[in-house]
């Protein structure tokens, strides 16, 4: 235990063995899949049409939305072309979808149907639809292993959506709760605020939600406040991911929106 | 009794095992879910202790910290130990009714979650011992049709 403790001895077998598992993950999922499908195949014709408009209407609306956000990028890149600013980061998304579940539930990975031959590399962001889920940590040809950003061995830096502060976010081996690290009690941080990735370090992107903070703690004596942040993914529930490519400002050679 | 004669059975129990220990759960389920690959070891060591003793327990240790990514040997010693008890009250609980290996099993999974949390603890990670009793509860319940299958194995071989 000291051994696999301190050293990284035995990383490259566990590594080996967990490629092994995938089958094996797959074929767990396979009830989950055969649902899904009996679902689709017994859902009534007049639920369907009722989806269909719902998703219709939902489509226009982001549509709408969308639109505004592209005036605003574009504004965005005027100005920072205007400072000088040297990195200009694009984003391109693939669709992926989550095919196995790490079985211990301390540490918090899942294993997605997409790998190197999609163009994966290890560090990239993973989002579902609400929010940050994790970085990808592992990459084989057709699989990946993605941590989530609760999981006890990662931390992200955030910042307020409010007022800019900065911090950082740990996970602590709990899907619906991380902390918040190193906020002193004079900050102005409140409950309900907004937590966005900040984008230091280079490996995730800036802006994407990260979760509020649920509740904040100050114990007298104590240099720093004990911050609970709910994550804005539905870490154990998401099903469909998307992989965030990001590219510097021209590089846009490859088309890898699906 | 033949060692090969049960080997073919508790491959195919521990790859059914290895399925449900990867089945996707969600909620309080992730922590309620079993740990199929102890409970299996269990089944077979405390019907054929001849045949699946301590170096049973060790094996599927380390099988499980591979499978769980866990720290290498944190399954081992807590398996072991299992083990070393199973072995230690052997003669007494095959004489028991199911009921009472039920609840054998029930204590058991107490004394390994208890085990894991002092681990846990000192190897400074969260504890979750709060969804101890649940687990336990479960794991004695899923132990049902386990004994049945491996009950009838030992019948077999008796």
């Amino acid at each position: 235990m000291t051994l696999d403790t301190y050293t990284s001895l035995f990383e490259s077998t566990k590594s080996d063995i967990s490629k092994v598992t995938i089958p094996l993950q797959l074929l767990a999922n396979f009830p989950y899949r055969v649902k899904e499908w009996v679902g689709m195949s017994t859902t009534a014709r007049t639920k369907l049409e009722q989806k269909n408009v719902s998703l219709e209407k939902e489509r226009l609306i982001l549509l709408g939305q969308l639109q505004r956000s592209a005036e605003l990028a574009a504004e965005n890149l005027r100005l920072r072309q205007l400072l000088n600013a040297t990195e200009l980061l694009m984003q391109s998304v693939l669709v992926t979808e989550v095919i196995g579940v790490s079985p211990n539930p301390v540490n918090h990975n899942v294993t997605v149907d997409r790998g190197s031959e999609d163009g994966v590399y290890i560090g990239q962001p993973v989002l579902d639809a609400d929010g940050l889920m994790g970085q990808v940590v592992e990459v084989y040809e057709n699989y990946s292993k993605v941590l989530l950003i609760t999981d006890l061995n990662h931390a992200l830096p955030v910042q307020v959506l409010r007022n800019g502060l900065r911090s950082i976010v740990e996970g602590i081996s709990d899907y619906n709760e991380m902390s918040l690290r190193f906020v002193s009690p004079t900050v102005d941080i409140e409950e309900g605020d907004k937590l966005v990735s900040s984008g230091l370090g280079g490996r995730f992107p800036m802006g994407y939600p990260v979760g509020s903070v649920a509740s904040i703690n100050q114990r007298p004596g104590e240099k720093f406040m004990q911050i609970k942040v709910t994550p804005s993914a539905k870490l154990d529930r998401s099903r469909h991911l998307l992989l965030v490519f990001t590219l510097k400002n021209g590089d846009v050679t490859r088309d890898i929106n699906e | 009794m033949n060692s090969n004669s049960t080997f073919q059975p508790v491959l195919i129990m521990l790859f059914l095992a290895l399925i449900l220990q990867f089945i996707p759960l969600s909620g309080d389920w992730v922590f309620w879910k079993p740990n199929f690959l102890l409970l299996m070891m269990i089944a077979w060591m405390l019907y054929f202790p001849d045949q699946y003793g301590i170096e049973f327990a060790v094996i599927m240790g380390i099988f499980a910290d591979f499978i769980f990514l866990s720290t290498l040997g944190y399954h081992i010693l807590i398996f072991s130990i299992c083990g070393l008890i199973l072995i230690f009250f052997h003669r007494i609980v095959v004489y028991l009714q199911l009921v009472h290996r039920v609840t054998l099993v029930f204590l058991m999974i107490l004394l390994v979650e208890f085990m894991r949390a002092a681990i846990d603890n000192a190897l400074d990670k969260p504890l979750f011992i709060e969804d101890i009793l649940a687990l336990a509860v479960i794991s004695a319940i899923c132990w049902i049709p386990l004994d049945k299958v491996v009950g009838h194995f030992y019948s077999l071989h008796k």
